[in-house]
């Protein structure tokens, strides 16, 4: 059984012009030990969709159909109590940004154990030692559990947010951009401690960046999402050795390498559309090379390739 | 070295003073530092892109700083087109600044939130004395938009930052660098902040502005991706000092001093078939160095460290055709030259 099953989900922001379509009737399913890579420039969804799956949605945001079903039930129509014991103990996101997400006057033990405490009966003895535990799995040596975040780096507080999040063994893991604004040995560290931890925890997990080379080393399958619709769907392996969809291609064909011979890139003209008044057929269309009469009339439905799926008209 | 060098940086150092203790200062009067930027001298040709790449910490934006006199240097010489500037105060330096320019990291808060685009240029063309009267502002701010490819002129005319995009943004600060016909820009991590699909188009814009106005540029980045798309030569940072400087592709492809070799096997590549290994380096960049005056600044996170490492201060040696590294470990003898 897939661990999340996303369908037809809309998450519109409901502001004074109209209704903007952040989220536009996507789905997706990943599957247990599994992780979905969602790529995509800033503005096209990737966090909304992030935030919907801890239904953390709030106005003017608002869900406005489709179902988000974890371990088969929908979390869409629970109330603010039964997601509240979901939140933190099934499904627990690691966020960008970690100074920001860490309470500064609390120290990373109480932060740890906090957690443990809000979702299990135990004593906090028990939760002390399991903290402990946490942040010797993540790498930090246990001596730091009195540490306040702002005695930590960069890298150990994406390490201490990691082990608040992993903390009562969730299933599920939302991480979203954990590694943006880090260096990139601290960044191929804590890339590498997540690795380690999905192991060892058994975690399934979607991954949140617009690193096209980060997804690439992390994720087995990636959907690539485009003014809050899924352009294309693929495992990874494909996508980057051959992107169906123009977008992806245009993105893959944008993105430096180190590796090989230095090449010629290109941007992609134009910028992404207005999500309140998205262009009619698909959104990708305005700025597309290949688009037809038809692309900018139709919306194009999602076709399954060899186990891929893409929206687009020009590829059948 | 160059003859015709635009900018000529020799042993230039920038060091704050660490705060200490009450009874510390009372009783040693010797004042430790952070040495942000420590002997660093290279020189810039014209037209030509020089990347100072490295860690945050490195000292790469205390570097950019000091260059343009936004902080005083601590010692060394800052030579702009055989002028000595470093030692001028800021009467003396200020026709130099219109020639000596900086685009930053972040447009959304380099940009007056309350004056609109046309605005954002006009106060600097005035600052400037650029135009005569306002009609001839007029032709010079549109000039400069279209320059900077913000097309049509009259869609951005009016508009205020918070309703541009980070690319758009980004086009007008460097607009508004462009106007000043400067002759050497210093682009501090100016395409970070943007997305993958629009970095491009501004790396672009500086190489059309290299090749039309034949401006150089210093470009500072965490990102060894982008500078091997956009610079000549790399020079590598770590703790206030270069450690390896050379042609793009020969530090890409080459590197000769291990953190070097770190640094490019961390960045990850556009392939899932690579598999993520160990870095070849230990530990983290210290928030504090130590006085790590007489080693290498290196060593304590380096696999290949031995005494001799410990011991001495390693000195920038010749490795090959424009290339240098300074490592212990390097041999010096080896290159010959062409001669």
């Amino acid at each position: 059984m897939a661990v999340i099953e996303v369908e037809n989900l809309k998450l519109y922001f409901m502001t004074r012009r109209g209704p903007a379509k952040a989220v536009d009737n996507i789905g997706f399913s990943i599957e247990k030990k599994e992780t979905l890579g969602l790529i995509g420039e800033s503005g096209c969804g990737k966090t909304t969709t992030a935030m919907a799956l801890m239904k953390f949605v709030k106005p003017p945001g608002q869900i406005i159909g489709g179902s988000i079903r974890f371990m088969g039930s929908d979390i869409v129509p629970m109330t603010d109590e039964q997601i509240r014991q979901l939140r933190g103990k099934e499904i627990s996101i690691v966020r960008q940004e970690a100074q920001n997400a860490l309470n500064p006057v609390l120290t990373i033990g109480r932060q740890i154990t906090e957690m443990i405490l809000e979702h299990e009966s135990v004593t906090r003895e028990t939760a002390l030692a399991r903290a402990k535990k946490q942040l010797n799995l993540v790498g930090i040596s246990d001596q730091r559990i009195n540490s306040y975040p702002h005695e930590f780096s960069g890298g150990m507080k994406q390490r201490a947010m990691a082990a608040i999040a992993t903390a009562c063994n969730p299933k599920f893991l939302i991480l979203d951009e954990p590694t943006t604004g880090l260096d990139v040995v601290v960044q191929r560290q804590i890339l590498m401690m997540l690795r380690d931890l999905k192991d060892e925890l058994d975690l399934t997990a979607v991954f949140i960046s617009h690193d096209l080379s980060v997804v690439a080393e992390t994720c087995d399958r990636v959907a690539v999402m485009y003014a809050g619709k899924i352009m294309e769907e693929s495992d990874a392996v494909s996508l980057y050795k051959a992107p169906l969809h123009p977008y992806s291609k245009a993105l893959i064909r944008a993105y430096p390498s180190l590796k090989g011979e230095r090449r010629q890139l290109k941007s992609i003209p134009g910028a992404p559309p207005s999500l309140i008044d998205p262009p009619p057929g698909c959104r990708f269309a305005p700025r597309c090379e290949l688009a037809q009469d038809i692309c900018s009339q139709e919306e194009p439905a999602v076709n399954t390739i060899d186990g891929r799926r893409v929206a687009c008209h020009m590829v059948k | 070295m160059n003859q015709d060098a635009v900018l000529k940086i020799e042993n230039l150092k920038k060091y704050f003073p660490l705060r200490k203790g009450l009874f510390a200062s009372l009783l040693k009067g010797e004042q430790s530092y952070l040495r942000a930027v420590d002997n660093i001298s290279f020189s810039l040709g014209k037209k030509e892109i020089l990347g100072f790449v490295g860690e945050s910490g490195c000292g790469k934006s205390t570097l950019s700083r000091t260059i343009l006199k936004l902080v005083e240097p601590t010692g060394g010489k800052i030579h702009f087109k055989g002028t000595r500037v470093d030692a001028m105060n800021r009467k003396q330096f200020k026709p130099f600044r219109r020639k000596m320019q900086m685009i930053f990291q972040d447009p959304f808060g380099s940009l007056n939130p309350r004056r609109t685009v046309s605005e954002i240029l006009r106060q600097t063309i005035k600052i400037h004395n650029l135009a005569e009267d306002r009609d001839a502002e007029d032709v010079l701010i549109r000039k400069t938009l279209e320059e900077v490819g913000l097309n049509p002129v009259e869609e951005y005319w009016n508009k205020y930052p918070k309703l541009l995009s980070g690319g758009q943004l980004q086009r007008v600060s460097i607009g508004r660098v462009l106007v000043l016909q400067p002759e050497f820009i210093i682009a501090d991590e100016s395409v970070s902040m943007l997305d993958v699909s629009v970095r491009i188009g501004i790396l672009d814009l500086l190489f059309k502005m290299r090749d039309k106005y034949g401006i150089s540029f210093i470009y500072i980045t965490h990102d060894l991706v982008t500078a091997r798309y956009i610079c000549d030569r790399i020079a590598i940072m770590y703790l206030g000092q270069i450690l390896e400087i050379g042609p793009t592709e020969t530090i890409i492809n080459n590197p000769c001093h291990p953190y070097t070799r770190a640094l490019i096997s961390a960045v990850p590549v556009p392939d899932p078939t690579v598999e993520m290994h160990e870095l070849p380096i230990r530990g983290y960049i210290p928030v504090t160095p130590d006085d790590t005056i007489d080693s290498c600044n290196f060593a304590p996170r380096c696999l290949e460290r031995n005494k001799l490492c410990r011991s001495a201060k390693p000195e920038m040696v010749q490795v090959g055709d424009g290339h240098f590294a300074a490592c212990c470990l390097v041999d010096g003898n080896a290159y010959q030259g062409d001669s």
